[in-house]
């Protein structure tokens, strides 16, 4: 067996140390100006990383971050990014209840809705009508992949970002509160099972294996199956593990090997596994019998350690300066908020709510946070998207958390 | 039909009381307790069968009346055809039934469940109160602990009224009304951002908030008599979190807010409120129905 010698793993820990301490403190800096910890994070991967440290000191990023020169290094690093976006994905299906979806009603469901068709239609028909929009040339913009993609990319919302938002405007607990917390609970759900199905029939790894109508298939039966008959095992095998074994040793161990298992699954009948650690993660979160205290020491062994080796790692990969394009930025930032805020803004009319909340939930729900950038690496990673339209992404992502905060604000004065 | 005289009718008093009849070994316990509560309330009984009319079931249903010596002005049998669920909604909406009282047990097994018994059914949508007594007795059930739902909605302070009139009518000694604080997406967001004080100030925010406004409502409502009332806040998800604290206080009845959508399979599969307790009743469940928002 091929082992990491001590060079290897000297330069591993100093790296991963390196990326978690300075992008903690990064994080606790900007959030004196209410910057989002994910942003603190994806600044220290682009000082880090070829775009300013790479670019001015190179030999210091090669020693710090040997990608090019070691490849145990790259493949242990790469090893680490991948659990962690398994396990982002995990937390993240753990929020999604379907229950709050269900309890809110028509206008949950409306709101849901319109915020995915629009932002989808939009997004799918400027790829499908410009491909060159977006760096494609003519023979690559034909395929369906792409606009379907950024049609995804565009639908996508990210629920903890919205629920700080929420909260610092008092609105968590309040109907059009929940409503938005709903909507993008249904988006995340909708949107990883359609960026599943691209990334199995379209990624690296997957085309050559299944035709359209398997992949749609295995991700409709592995969904069904999870959420159907293992999320009502996991209810009657956690109240046992929570009083039977060690606390929390017993509760993570199995949540924890129920994401793995379930992403090993579907990674190995072609579907990625940030599938089945998301069906994984809504099985888990669904249960009532999951004490608060167990998720959240999920929550924060997954956001504290993972998440930021994770952003950290997205700008050592990208030269953000070299791949900023203003067009493309533009696009799709536009796209995002037109399509985003007109669709949730008339899916909650639809559903009867007025047209100041309404308004007050298209720009709610505008937040596309971390769930957004980890949609862009994956598709970065998977060859589907260029590195001008991955920048593109990860500015749109930052810029649409940033002010849904403050636009919603406007709407919402007489609503606290 | 006309249900006109059901149009925003107060959900309470309760001044006709309606029982299912239904010719099971539990028959003489349901209609006695049918009885005793109509005495206690002052209300008008209606013994209501759908199926069959045979002269073996009048003659079971006229000695039960003469062993519970009902006056003849006292209660009233109807009888009916067709689909139990719908005929028994039916005719609690023709005669303007306050309260209809229903048999049911406590855990149905999984595909009754999921198909739905004809007690989830009516419960789930019914036009009147509906109450479910899982173990009704010959004397007439106790009901001196109450736990009752005191959720964010224009139903509740409803609720809560015929409640406390409901204990006052059967001497319950204890009220606790109980708000379950759920907030989805909190976790990964506090695990994000929140300092351990912050985490702590936002958790004790919630609960002082939701404490509040519980007690709000329960200063508005007429209380009766000696009766105490106790305000508390439960973590976890509704429906469920009430029914294990139901359960942990061993209470007699547990009253909640009828349901406010249709509810349908999905709601089964994806359990959510109403539907945590009727999956497993903890005790004897009153359903309140206000028909305060209610258009017909």
């Amino acid at each position: 067996m091929e082992k990491l010698n001590n060079t290897d793993l000297v330069a591993l820990l100093l790296a991963i140390g390196t990326m978690l301490i300075l992008s903690r403190i990064v994080a606790e800096l900007g959030k004196r100006w209410k910057m989002p910890v994910v942003m603190g994070e994806l600044l220290v991967g682009i000082a880090l990383g070829p775009t300013i440290l790479g670019t001015f000191n190179p030999e210091l990023f090669n020693t710090l971050f040997p990608l090019k020169t070691n490849p145990h290094f790259s493949i242990a690093l790469d090893g680490i990014v991948s659990l962690s976006v398994i396990l982002l994905l995990f937390v993240a299906g753990m929020e999604v209840q379907l229950p709050v979806v269900l309890r809110q009603g028509k206008a949950a469901i409306t709101t849901g809705l319109g915020s995915m068709i629009l932002p989808f239609a939009t997004g799918f028909a400027i790829a499908w009508w410009k491909p060159e929009w977006f760096g494609l040339t003519a023979a690559q913009g034909d395929g369906y992949i792409f606009p379907i993609f950024l049609g995804t990319a565009l639908s996508i919302s990210a629920l903890p970002v919205i629920a700080r938002i929420l909260m610092d405007l008092n609105l968590f607990k309040t109907n059009i509160g929940m409503i938005i917390i709903a909507s993008a609970m249904f988006n995340d759900l909708i949107g990883w099972l359609v960026f599943s199905f691209i990334l199995s029939y379209a990624g690296k790894n997957g085309a050559e294996h299944m035709s359209v109508w398997t992949t749609v298939v295995a991700i409709l039966a592995f969904g069904a199956f999870m959420l159907f008959v293992g999320r009502k095992l996991i209810d009657k095998v956690l109240p046992w593990v929570q009083t039977k074994l060690s606390w929390p040793g017993g509760v993570l161990a199995l949540c924890m090997s129920v994401c793995m298992f379930s992403a090993a699954f579907t990674e190995s009948i072609h579907i990625h596994a940030i599938l089945g650690a998301f069906i994984a993660g809504i099985a888990i979160g669904d249960s009532v019998h999951l004490r608060e205290q167990a998720r959240e020491i999920i929550h924060q062994f997954v956001t504290n350690f993972f998440a930021p080796l994770f952003f950290v790692s997205i700008g050592l990969k990208v030269n953000f300066i070299d791949n900023f394009d203003w067009l493309t930025v533009t696009i799709i930032l536009v796209l995002a908020f037109i399509g985003k805020v007109a669709g949730a803004s008339i899916g909650a009319r639809l559903g009867g709510i007025d047209k100041r909340s309404s308004l007050a939930i298209g720009f709610g729900l505008n937040a596309r946070g971390a769930m957004e950038i980890i949609l862009g690496t994956l598709a970065y990673d998977a060859g589907l998207i260029s590195q001008t339209v991955f920048v593109a992404l990860v500015i749109m992502a930052l810029i649409t958390s940033l002010s849904s905060g403050p636009l919603m604000r406007r709407y919402t004065t007489e609503l606290t | 039909m006309d249900y006109s005289k059901l149009k925003r009718r107060a959900s309470y008093p309760f001044e006709t009381i309606a029982v299912a009849v239904a010719f099971s070994p539990r028959l003489e316990a349901l209609v006695s307790e049918g009885a005793v509560l109509a005495k206690s309330c002052g209300a008008k009984l209606l013994l209501i069968h759908i199926g069959e009319r045979t002269r073996n079931k009048e003659s079971k249903l006229d000695d039960l009346v003469t062993k519970l010596q009902l006056k003849e002005d006292q209660y009233r049998i109807l009888w009916n055809d067709g689909d139990p669920v719908e005929s028994l909604l039916h005719l609690c909406k023709l005669n303007v039934v306050d309260l209809l009282i229903l048999g049911a047990m406590k855990k149905e097994s999984l595909l009754q469940y999921y198909l739905g018994s004809v007690a989830r059914k009516i419960s789930r949508k019914a036009k009147c109160s509906v109450l479910l007594l899982t173990d009704p007795a010959n004397e007439g059930t106790v009901f001196k602990k109450m736990v009752v739902n005191g959720v964010e909605n224009p139903k509740t302070v409803y609720t809560i009224n015929t409640a406390v009139y409901f204990g006052k009518c059967v001497s319950t000694s204890e009220v606790f009304v109980v708000t379950e604080i759920h907030q989805p997406g909190l976790a990964m967001t506090m695990a994000d951002e929140a300092t351990a004080g912050e985490m702590t100030r936002i958790k004790k925010e919630n609960k002082a908030e939701e404490l509040e406004r519980v007690h709000a409502i329960v200063t508005r409502c007429q209380r009766q008599g000696d009766m105490e009332i106790c305000e508390k806040t439960i973590s976890g998800k509704p429906g469920y979190a009430i029914r294990h604290y139901a359960e942990q206080k061993k209470a007699n009845l547990l009253v909640v807010n009828s349901p406010d959508q249709k509810l349908g399979l999905i709601d089964r599969i994806f359990t959510h409120d109403i539907e945590y307790i009727l999956e497993d009743l903890p005790c004897n469940v009153l359903i309140v129905h206000s028909r305060v928002n209610e258009t017909t």
